[in-house]
């Protein structure tokens, strides 16, 4: 209990500003719904002449921008952005800062086995991210409901979920890089490319418009058009991430409780 | 009863060797010396006992229990204090130090400010603002607050002012009188032989010797230097006791152990510009043990 206080306790401002600037970001975006929203037709014209393979690549479905779950898609597909970097970030820097820091002499050398310290600090991500998506929710979904009080929450919910399950994915593959990597001299060298390799391969995926490119970036892993359509995610993908995620933390468990710590 | 048994403990980092083949005991109560130059393998086996590292084969044990498979365990009764101390910058001094109390299972406040006061340490300030030797007085504080019966340091000199360390060997003598185990890590022969009453010298990853101290201090060998104006008949201090006799243009030197008044007279006889009499370095009893190891074999 005292590594995940103390964990939780030097990550919070961090987790903080994050939430906040993103959902400033939903929020301002939100707010041009109703000026928008009266001349949708024009503005869906505009978009319609963008080329197809443009369009697809920056995720604007010109079809549901009359409804705000809709419209507030194509922000969506740069806030989960956002999300995973500060995801990877928290991941990678919650295990190797002892590492960094070398304070991992201090900490390990407690009576606390390493299982019982990996516990913790996993505690305080998860922890961590739902607090950021608590936060989000509490600004966008007032905004939302300002602008268009007969907004589907059942959808504008589900699309605000993505970037929890998004967010656990890179979170955890941030904890296994740490994990395996001896040490990481910065955290943002390793997760910026990483987040933005994933984000480009999901571009080019759907430019090509294969499903089973999509598989290979978390950021496909949830289609707006399937979710506005269906009010429902793919099972087969939700499973697959669900897996993965179960599969990083259980390497890194495996790992961490065998890793040899070196001096500096 | 012995608190810490190595067996055959042996480190490889891929191919590179950390330690070969270590063996030795720490009896309760003793005081400990385990002494070799840098990267002769101390900090490994050190790493090794606290189960920062996993040995390649061999054992350790503390306590009479297993270092790795009842690390947590064993964790509750030892101090360590490594030879660089780091704790997370943000904090005061007051927060970490309560910080590492909250994982003993016991009120270590009062202990915290009493060992603040001994070694002149103020709490409020923050870690990041705290000088090298600062830094390394919270180490020892975060080492002892718990009172633990083995007490782990690795060259836990450096980075203090003489009297600071004069303050620290003190208290360390005190834990040790209330009945807790030392092992003291140093590449500085005096700075164990100050407090340590058995030694165990490693070089090269192994185990040269170990040994007590009266024994080590027995071999009391003198490094002689003597500057002669012109060069004389080197024969006369070809005496027993005397090895290593080499001469470098005008500079004669060697190792002399034994009756000082006899070496004393000799050079008496000659006539010197300048004479050097010193204490080896480590380096040079080392030399020594090497020797000795060969004419064994």
């Amino acid at each position: 209990m005292n590594i995940f206080l103390h964990e939780l306790k030097s990550y919070r401002k961090s987790f903080i500003i994050w939430a906040i600037s993103m959902a400033a970001t939903a929020a301002l975006f939100l707010l041009l719904y109703q000026a928008i929203s009266s001349d949708i037709a024009a503005f869906t014209k505009v978009l319609e002449s963008v080329p197809e393979a443009l369009r697809n690549a920056l995720g604007f479905l010109v079809g549901s921008l009359s409804t705000l779950p809709g419209f507030y898609s194509i922000i969506f597909t740069y806030l989960l952005l956002c999300g995973a970097i500060q995801a990877m970030n928290l991941g990678i820097s919650i295990v190797s800062r002892e590492v960094s820091a070398k304070t991992a002499d201090f900490l390990l050398t407690k009576p606390v086995s390493r299982a019982i310290i990996l516990n913790a600090k996993l505690m305080a991500t998860l922890v961590s991210l739902v607090a950021t998506n608590l936060i989000f929710l509490a600004v966008t979904v007032p905004v939302a409901l300002s602008q268009d009080p007969g907004t589907n929450m059942q959808l504008f919910l589900m699309i605000s979920a993505t970037l929890f399950f998004v967010q656990l994915m890179f979170a955890s593959l941030g904890i296994l890089v740490a994990v395996v990597t001896r040490k990481i001299k910065s955290v943002v060298a390793v997760s910026l490319p990483t987040v933005f390799g994933f984000f480009i391969v999901g571009m080019l995926g759907s430019v090509i418009g294969d499903k089973a490119v999509r598989y290979l970036t978390p950021f496909k892993y949830f289609d707006p058009a399937y979710i506005l359509a269906n009010s429902a995610y793919e099972v087969s993908f939700v499973v697959t991430g669900a897996f993965l995620i179960v599969a990083a933390i259980a390497m890194s468990y495996l790992i961490y409780v065998r890793k040899d710590i070196h001096t500096v | 009863m012995n608190i810490i048994e190595i067996r055959n403990l042996t480190k490889y980092y891929g191919k590179a060797r950390g330690i070969v083949d270590v063996s030795f005991d720490v009896g309760a109560g003793e005081v400990f010396g385990f002494i070799g130059p840098n990267g002769a393998g101390k900090s490994t086996t050190i790493r090794t006992l606290l189960s920062l590292i996993r040995p390649t084969s061999g054992s350790a044990a503390i306590f009479g229990k297993d270092c790795i498979t009842h690390a947590p365990e064993i964790a509750k009764d030892i101090g360590y204090l490594p030879s660089e101390v780091f704790y997370y910058d943000k904090m005061k001094v007051i927060d970490l130090l309560r910080y590492s109390a909250s994982f003993y299972k016991k009120d270590c406040s009062k202990r915290i400010k009493e060992l603040a006061e001994r070694m002149d340490l103020d709490l409020k300030r923050r870690i990041d603002d705290l000088s090298f030797g600062n830094k390394k007085k919270v180490g020892i504080v975060q080492c002892l607050l718990h009172e633990p019966r083995l007490i782990i340091l690795d060259e836990p000199t450096s980075g203090l002012d003489p009297l600071m360390q004069q303050t620290f060997f003190d208290l360390l003598r005190e834990e040790n009188r209330k009945g807790s185990t030392i092992l003291l890590s140093s590449h500085v022969l005096i700075e164990v032989q100050r407090i340590c009453s058995r030694v165990a010298i490693i070089k090269d990853g192994r185990i040269i010797r170990t040994e007590k101290m009266s024994e080590l201090t027995e071999n009391n060998y003198k490094k002689i230097r003597i500057e002669t104006g012109r060069i004389t008949d080197d024969s006369r201090f070809d005496l027993p006791g005397v090895s290593h006799l080499e001469r470098k243009d005008a500079l004669l030197s060697f190792f002399f152990k034994g009756n000082i008044n006899l070496i004393m007279k000799r050079i008496s006889e000659v006539e010197i510009s300048n004479v050097w009499i010193e204490e080896p370095t480590l380096e040079e009893v080392f030399l020594h043990y090497y020797q000795k190891g060969e004419e064994r074999a």
